[in-house]
This record gives structure tokens, C-alpha cells and sequence, in this order.
């Protein structure tokens, strides 16, 4: 409990205390407090023995409990672990990175969010918990990949994530329904746990049940998860945030968006592994084959570091979810983590070099971008610790032997190889493109350390003093460094050759269903490696020596700079559909509802009118020829008064005649 | 028929010609001439009911009297009045007046229908008159008796009649006279 | 035989014919005509009944009252008319209305 709640205190101290902290201390040492907890408290007890699980009720919905907990087990500890280590050389990182920055004091505030939401959504205990936490998460990556908002690319950014992401979460959503629906339950350890419903059954009106895999719902359900998580972990066509989430911050790319954030998606299919069928988890193999592919080669054109190193996480989270698709999970998990090392280091030290070319900006007043990677050569005179560290995780990422890369990675196209001759048929298309894959990975590694540290700097030439690039500060060398222990092979396992001995890869052991291949894996490890020197050199001899087969703007390579062009096709489908689909009820709106309403104004109108006139003219004409009638018999009669003598007597005379009449006839 | 009756006809035949030409002739000179004339056919009518001191005085006092004094006052009147009178019709006889001539006719329906029922019916003391003989008979001196009656018997009315003249005609010529220019 | 019905009779033609012109004519001479004419049928009823009344003659000595009457109001009736006319500048009885309402 209290690894998840220190950094949501540091998180509300930092916000009361606004501008005032500035160093960011709070933060630091709260994650820092976190990390020794989490190894020294959660992670030595929990590693390897019996998972541990609390409970707090939280609501009822009718009949249902709603619970709140913390579930403890080998998965979501490693996650809780690799959560706090990779956060703290951060966080360190960040004090000499985003110093003098004005709106420091809310970047600490967003970072002690994140780690929070980052903790809590590895321990939640049921999945509505846990969907929470994975809101939050979102929330804190849109807050921080907007950092600098007053930038007009950087509020694109991250609103582009957050939508993206908005589509992921109503998978994820849709598939908490069905599971609650059918089950009545969200409870992680009942549903996936050994005891749980997956594995055993449930109680279906007294009587257990085997939950059939192979019904419709749940492979919609399975879908549905994996919808989420390709939104979070940028899967293909789900990706298209994460290359222009690099506008934040780099060491919040660092963190966010090469070890944890974009991990909690293999997190969550991992944690519900249970609940896939064999279609589900074919699609999500085929869908990660397909992205290692495309992000590799969108990778190949790119020119900002920044977004090589981008496609490069999509590329390896492709590879992530192919290990997952092939039910080996457990080394899908094993890549996270190494993956988690390596990449955050790549990062960092590009964040290192970035610095420094900001400050030659600024110095020397050029109109460059500091992350172009085209603008920079050479840097490995004028920075070599820098250049060490990043070469490391350079044969990191592309499974040079004696790295941990290697292990990981290997792992998983030897278990694909595996899969695929066990299973047969065209499956076998997925072990080559991760072959295919790998190789590309190494390519343009290598492209970007050669394009960046060899060669000659491009300036050199036009500033005629001797240039002040100098090394990144201590403060950004010494996280880089803890790092770079992990990169290497030790940490994990004695043997660097065979992954299977790691510690890692034991307790997370899982059942294969396909059988072991010995061949496969001493063959394919050779092959990667002879495959990476290989494509190295062509590397260095296309870049160092600067002897390029192809032309810069060649439409292959436009194709790939340009991401293949989705971001156009996603413009022209959704965004414009969906402002013309609005144009047309807007138009409908005005003219047949209001027509319609209009036409009811007129009707009322009409009868209103109608009515008025009958008032007016017949029932006001009735009363009026009612008076009318009354003086004009008055007028009548007022002439019997006219002051004639004759007329007079003669009306006398009438009434006497008359009189006489009646007296004689009576 | 005898000699009485056709007279008597004739006589009440001219009165009532002439009286109706007086009411129908638009010329009003010429209707006041004709109202001399219906007065002596008066005079003659009253002989026939055995009055004749009542006829002799009514040509004397009627004829010889109002007429003359009709006559004289439209004779001398202003003549707007008698350009106002002559702007009337130009046809020679009225058209009479619907309305009026209606009630006149009732009237007179009424009238004869009565005095013929009387003739059925005398009245009371007319019949015992006749009976008795106390009827005035054309060889009575009515001159004498009236005068006799006047001095003793209607005395009183006589001389109340007589002031009342005097006071009517002072009237008359007080009305009558020309106003001072004011 | 003349009964006292053919002189009732005449009495009353000329009585009418009086009373038309009193109601019907537009000259105020005229209608002092009428007026006379009335009196005068009415002086010739009593006549004739005054026939039957020996004893007090009173037919024919009121008939002599009745002429001077007439007489007077002749006279009256002429100075009012010249009266009406110096007032109302006509005579004729139709244009004479402030009475009315």
C-alpha cells in the first residue's frame, strides 16, 4: 500500500505547493522511497511463493460487491518493481534535464501522478480497479506529452494520444462488461487465478461448469482486452500516437512511453491470459508480426531521433504481443523488462544529446532542430561517455550476444519458430518476418549511432571557433549508468547464451503447448547474429562513409519518413468523415426539425389567426348586430319625435281611431 | 224625393265639394274663395235644421268676419311668405298625404258606421222628444226666443264670451305688433 | 224625410275633410282653414240636434258661441302665425322641429 501511496502524496504536496517547489525533491523522494520499499518489503516476500491478496469492499451495485484490493503474485510485482527502478534514475535524470524550465513545478506534480497510477494499476485486484488506474495513466500521459502546451504540435500531440487511447479504453471497457455480465465477477484472482474461474469453472446454479473458450462472446471479449491494449501499447493501426507523443519531454518519453506506460498494455493481456481462445490469441500474434514489420520500416526514413527511437517501441511492443499471441507470455514479459532497460537508457542519452545541441542552438544561434539527426556527426569526440552508454543499448536492442536484448529477444523468435512448426501451415510466415524484423531493428540502430557519433560534425565547417560541446552533466551520466546494468546479460541470467535458465523466465514459468526444438535454438541465435555484424556494415558503409545507393528523396524512403502515409488516411477517413457526417446533421437539424417545428409555428399561427377572425368578425358581428339592431330601431323611432305638429296629431288621431275601433269591435 | 231633399242634397253636395277643393288646391288664394263658398252652403245646411238666426249670424260673423280677415292677412303678408308658399308643386291638386288620408277615411268609416247605428237607435230623449212634440217647428220665432234665452238664461256665458273676445283679439293685436329694432 | 242622420253624415264628411287638411297640409293658413272647417261641422251637429230642444234652445245658442270662438281663434291663431313666421322665416309646419328629439 505504501509503494502506491507515496507518490500520489507527492503528487498533492506538489500541487499545494505549486511554484514554490522547484527542485523537485518531493518527488524524488517519494519514488525513491517507493523503489526501496517495493524491493526490499513486496518483492523478496512475494517472488517465488504464494500470491497474497486484501480486500476492501467499496460499493454495491444490487446484489454485486464492489471491491477495491491489492493483488500480490509474481506478474504484477516484477511489473511493480520494474515500475519504481526505471522511475528513479529518471527522476534524477530529470533535475538536470528540465532545469530553468518555467512550468517545472506541474511537470514534478505530473510525473508523482503518473508513477502513482503506474503502481496502482499494477496491484489492483479486480479489473475495474485496474481500468481506473489505466484512465489515470492516460490521463497523466496526455497532461505530460502536452507539457509544453504553449507549443501548437505539442497540443495536437496530445490529443491525438488521448483519442487514440479513448478507442483502446472502449475495448477494454466492452470486454469488463462481458466478463461481468457472464460471470459476476471482475475479481482477477477468481477469474485467472489457479483457483479461479478460467481454470477450474464456476458455479452455474449450484453445479461447476468448464468455461467453453471456443463461444462467441469470448472471443469477442478476448478481442475487446486486446483492443485496449493495442491502443496503449501502439499497436498497428493504434500507433499513430506514439511518434508524435514525442513532443513532450524527453526524459517523459523515457519513462512513459518506452518502459512502463506502453507496457501496461502487455501487462493487462498477461494478467487475462486465461481468458484468450485460440482465434484471439492468433490475431493478436498476427497483429504484432504486422507491427514489428511497419515500425521497422518507418523507422528506416525517419529523421528525428526521437521518433527513430519511437518506431523502434513499437517495433519491440510488436514483438511483445507475438509473444503473447504465441501463448509464451512469460517471455513476452521477459522482453518487457529488458526492453523497459534498454530503451529508457536509448532515450535518455538521446535526451543527452538533444541537450546539448539545444544549448549549441542557442549559443551559437543556428536555426537548426536539436533532434534532426541529419544536423548532427561526430558527437562521439565531443561526447564518448555518452556514446558508450548508448552503443550498449544500441546491441541491446538489436540481440547482440553477451546483452540482455539477446536473451529476451531470441526468446521469443525461437518460442515463434517453435509454435509455428508445431502448428504448422502458413503460421510459419511469423517466426521469418520477426527474423525479417530483427534485422531491420539492428539496421537502423545502427543507422542512428553511426549518423550521430561518427562521422564529422555537419557545423564544423560553418562555426570557425572551436566548438563548446561538452558532456552531459553528471547528473543526467549517472542514471544512465544504473541502467546500463541492466542491459547487460548478468542481471538476468548466468548463462547468456540460453534464456531459458534466467531466474526471470523460471518463475514466470508457463506451460508451452508446442514442443522445445533444439535445433531452432542454436541455429537461429547464429543466424540473428551473422544477420546484425552483416547489416552493420552496410550501415556503416552507407552512413559513415557517406555512399548512398538510394537518393534522400527516393519513395521508399519518403514512404517510410512519411509513416506510410497514415496519418493522411486517418485524416481523410475519420477526421473528415466524421466533420462532414456533422455538416449533414446540422443540416438536418436546421432544416427538418427546424422546418418542422417551423411548420408547427406556422400551423398554431394559422389557427390562431383563424380563430381571431372568427372572434372577431362572428362573435364580436353577432353582439355587434345585437347593437346595431338597438339603434337603429331607436333611429327608427326617433323620428316619431320630430317635433312636426302634424305628425304629432296624427299619431294622436291614430291611437283614438284605433281606440274607437277596439270599443265598437268589442 | 221631394223638393226638401234634393236641395238639401244639394246643398250638403257643394259644402262638401267645396270644402274638399279648399284642402286639395295648391293656389291658397283660391282655396280661401272656396271656403267662401263652403261657408254659405254652411248657412244654407243650418236653415234646414230650422236655425236660422245661427245662419244669418254665421254669414255675418264667418264670412263676413274671419274670412275677411283670412283673406286680408294673406293678402298682405310679406312676400317671402307668398313665394314660399307658391314653391310647392306646380300641379293643381295635391297629392294627398297617404298616411293622413288613411286615418281620415278610418275616421270617417268610424263616424258613419256610428250615426248609422243611432239611426237604428235613437237616443233616449230624442225619441221622447218626438214623441212629446217639443220639437222646434219652422213656424217658431227663434229670433225672439233667443234673444230671450240670452238676457235671462245665459247671461252668464254671454258676458263671459264677450270679454273673452275682447281679451283674445287685444291679444291677437298685441302679438301682432312690429317689433322695435333691437 | 231628413233625419238627423243626413245631417251627421255631412257634418261628419266635413269634419274629415277639415282634419285631413289640419294633418296633411304644408301651409299654416291652411291648417287654420282645416281647423275651421272642423268647427264649423261641429256647429252644424249641434244644430241639428238642437232641433229636438225646445224648452232650452241650447243647440243654437252654443252654435252662436261656437261661431265667436271660432272667431277669435281665428284671430289668435293668425297673430301666433305671423309670429312663427318673423321666427322660423317659413310657414311650413314641417320645417318647424326644435322640438324635436
Amino acid at each position: 500500500m505504501i509503494v502506491v501511496l507515496l507518490p500520489f502524496l507527492a503528487f498533492l504536496v506538489q500541487a499545494l505547493l505549486g511554484k514554490k517547489a522547484k527542485s523537485g525533491n518531493i518527488g524524488l523522494l517519494a519514488i525513491a522511497g517507493s523503489t526501496i520499499m517495493c524491493l526490499l518489503g513486496v518483492f523478496m516476500e512475494v517472488w517465488h511463493s504464494t500470491t497474497m491478496s486484501q480486500r476492501w469492499e467499496w460499493f454495491v451495485i444490487g446484489k454485486s460487491p464492489f471491491h477495491f484490493g491489492i493483488l500480490l503474485n509474481n506478474l504484477t510485482v516484477l511489473m511493480q518493481l520494474l515500475v519504481c527502478i526505471i522511475a528513479l534514475p529518471v527522476h534524477i535524470y530529470s533535475r538536470a534535464y528540465m532545469k530553468g524550465d518555467e512550468g517545472i513545478h506541474r511537470y514534478w506534480m505530473y510525473l508523482s501522478l503518473f508513477c502513482f497510477a503506474m503502481l496502482g494499476l499494477t496491484v489492483s485486484i479486480n479489473l475495474f480497479q485496474m481500468y481506473i488506474f489505466w484512465e489515470l495513466v492516460g490521463f497523466s500521459s496526455y497532461l505530460l506529452i502536452g507539457f509544453w502546451f504553449t507549443r501548437e504540435s505539442a497540443v495536437q500531440a496530445n490529443k491525438k494520444a488521448f483519442l487514440v487511447n479513448r478507442i483502446g479504453d472502449i475495448g477494454f471497457l466492452i470486454g469488463l462488461s462481458l466478463l461481468f455480465s457472464h460471470f459476476g465477477t471482475l475479481d482477477i484472482v477468481d477469474l485467472f487465478g489457479t483457483e479461479g474461474v478460467f481454470m477450474k469453472g464456476f458455479l452455474n446454479d449450484g453445479s461447476w461448469q468448464v468455461v467453453d473458450k471456443n463461444t462467441l462472446w469470448i472471443t469477442v471479449a478476448g478481442v475487446a482486452f486486446f483492443l485496449g491494449a493495442m491502443a496503449k501499447s501502439a499497436q498497428f493501426p493504434l500507433h499513430v500516437w506514439l511518434p508524435d507523443a514525442m513532443e513532450g519531454p524527453t526524459s517523459v518519453s523515457s519513462l512513459i512511453h518506452a518502459a512502463t506506460m506502453v507496457a501496461a498494455g502487455v501487462f493487462l493481456l498477461c494478467s487475462v491470459f486465461p481468458l484468450f481462445n485460440d482465434t484471439v490469441l492468433l490475431i493478436i500474434a498476427v497483429i504484432g508480426t504486422l507491427t514489428a514489420t511497419t515500425a521497422a520500416i518507418f523507422a528506416l526514413g525517419q529523421y528525428d531521433i526521437k521518433k527513430i527511437l519511437a518506431f523502434s517501441t513499437i517495433s519491440q511492443l510488436g514483438f511483445m504481443m507475438v509473444g503473447v499471441g504465441i501463448g509464451a507470455w512469460d517471455a513476452a514479459m521477459f522482453h518487457l523488462t529488458t526492453h523497459a532497460f534498454f530503451k529508457c537508457l536509448l532515450f535518455l542519452g538521446a535526451g543527452a544529446v538533444i541537450h546539448e545541441m539545444a544549448h549549441l542552438k542557442a549559443h551559437y544561434r543556428l536555426d537548426i532542430d536539436p533532434q534532426d539527426l541529419r544536423q548532427m556527426g561526430g558527437l562521439r569526440k565531443y561526447m564518448p561517455k555518452t556514446f558508450i552508454l548508448m552503443a550498449i543499448a544500441s546491441l541491446a536492442l538489436a540481440g547482440f550476444p553477451l546483452t540482455s536484448g539477446y536473451l529476451s529477444k531470441d526468446s521469443i523468435v525461437i518460442s515463434a519458430y517453435e509454435w509455428a512448426s508445431h502448428l504448422g501451415g502458413g503460421r510459419i510466415l511469423i517466426p521469418i518476418a520477426l527474423i525479417i524484423v530483427s534485422l531491420l531493428t539492428a539496421f537502423y540502430i545502427g543507422r542512428l549511432i553511426f549518423k550521430a557519433f561518427f562521422g564529422t560534425f555537419t557545423h564544423e565547417e560553418a562555426i570557425k571557433e572551436p566548438i563548446s560541446l561538452h558532456e552531459a552533466p553528471v547528473a543526467m551520466l549517472i542514471p544512465m549508468v544504473f541502467l546500463v546494468i541492466g542491459c547487460l546479460f548478468i542481471g538476468y541470467s548466468l548463462n547468456p547464451l540460453n534464456y531459458h535458465h534466467s531466474w526471470l523466465m523460471e518463475s514466470l514459468h508457463v506451460n508451452m503447448t508446442f514442443t522445445v526444438v533444439p535445433l531452432a535454438h542454436t541455429i537461429i541465435p547464429v543466424f540473428l547474429t551473422v544477420g546484425t555484424l552483416i547489416t552493420w556494415l552496410i550501415g556503416w558503409k552507407w552512413y559513415v562513409k557517406k555512399a548512398y545507393p538510394l537518393q534522400a528523396e527516393s519513395k521508399w524512403i519518403l514512404f517510410s519518413t512519411r509513416q506510410g502515409y497514415l496519418d493522411e488516411f486517418n485524416n481523410r477517413v475519420f477526421v473528415q468523415g466524421t466533420e462532414k457526417l456533422s455538416l449533414a446533421l446540422y443540416w438536418f437539424d436546421k432544416h427538418i426539425i427546424d422546418g418542422a417545428t417551423k411548420l408547427l409555428t406556422r400551423f398554431t399561427t394559422g389557427i390562431s389567426t383563424a380563430t381571431h377572425w372568427i372572434d372577431k368578425y362572428i362573435v364580436d358581428g353577432f353582439v355587434n348586430l345585437a347593437a346595431n339592431t338597438t339603434y337603429y330601431i331607436g333611429h327608427l323611432v326617433r323620428h316619431v319625435q320630430n317635433g312636426q305638429l302634424q305628425a304629432y296629431l296624427g299619431f294622436a288621431f291614430t291611437v283614438v281611431v284605433l281606440g274607437i275601433l277596439y270599443l265598437i269591435i268589442r | 224625393m221631394t223638393i226638401e231633399e234634393i236641395v238639401f242634397y244639394a246643398f250638403a253636395l257643394l259644402a262638401v265639394t267645396a270644402s274638399f277643393l279648399v284642402v286639395n288646391l295648391r293656389n291658397t288664394a283660391r282655396a280661401l274663395f272656396l271656403f267662401f263658398v263652403v261657408l254659405f252652403a254652411m248657412a244654407g245646411l243650418y236653415l234646414f235644421a230650422l236655425a236660422d238666426f245661427v245662419a244669418i249670424t254665421q254669414i255675418l260673423v264667418y264670412v263676413g268676419g274671419v274670412l275677411i280677415l283670412l283673406i286680408f292677412a294673406f293678402m298682405l303678408s310679406n312676400r317671402e311668405l307668398l313665394d314660399d308658399l307658391q314653391n310647392t308643386s306646380k300641379r293643381f291638386i295635391s297629392l294627398p298625404n297617404w298616411q293622413s288620408a288613411l286615418l281620415v277615411t278610418a275616421f270617417l268609416a268610424i263616424m258613419v258606421y256610428v250615426f248609422h247605428s243611432w239611426g237604428k237607435h235613437l237616443p233616449h230623449w230624442i225619441s221622447e222628444a218626438e214623441a212629446k212634440g217639443t220639437v222646434i217647428l219652422p213656424t217658431d220665432n227663434t229670433v225672439e226666443t233667443l234673444g230671450f234665452k240670452f238676457m235671462t238664461q245665459y247671461i252668464l256665458p254671454f258676458e263671459v264670451i264677450s270679454i273673452f273676445l275682447m281679451m283674445t283679439l287685444i291679444g291677437a293685436a298685441h302679438l301682432s305688433r312690429k317689433e322695435d329694432n333691437t | 224625410m231628413i233625419t238627423l242622420t243626413h245631417f251627421l253624415v255631412v257634418s261628419a264628411c266635413i269634419f274629415c275633410i277639415g282634419l285631413y287638411a289640419v294633418l296633411a297640409k304644408r301651409n299654416a293658413i291652411m291648417i287654420l282653414v282645416g281647423i275651421e272647417l272642423m268647427i264649423n261641422a261641429a256647429i252644424l251637429n249641434f244644430v241639428a240636434f238642437g232641433k229636438y230642444d225646445k224648452e232650452n234652445y241650447g243647440g243654437q245658442i252654443f252654435a252662436l258661441f261656437a261661431i265667436v270662438l271660432a272667431a277669435a281663434a281665428v284671430a289668435v291663431g293668425l297673430a301666433i302665425i305671423l309670429n312663427v313666421y318673423r321666427h322660423y322665416k317659413t310657414i311650413n309646419p314641417e320645417k318647424i322641429h326644435e322640438l324635436k328629439d
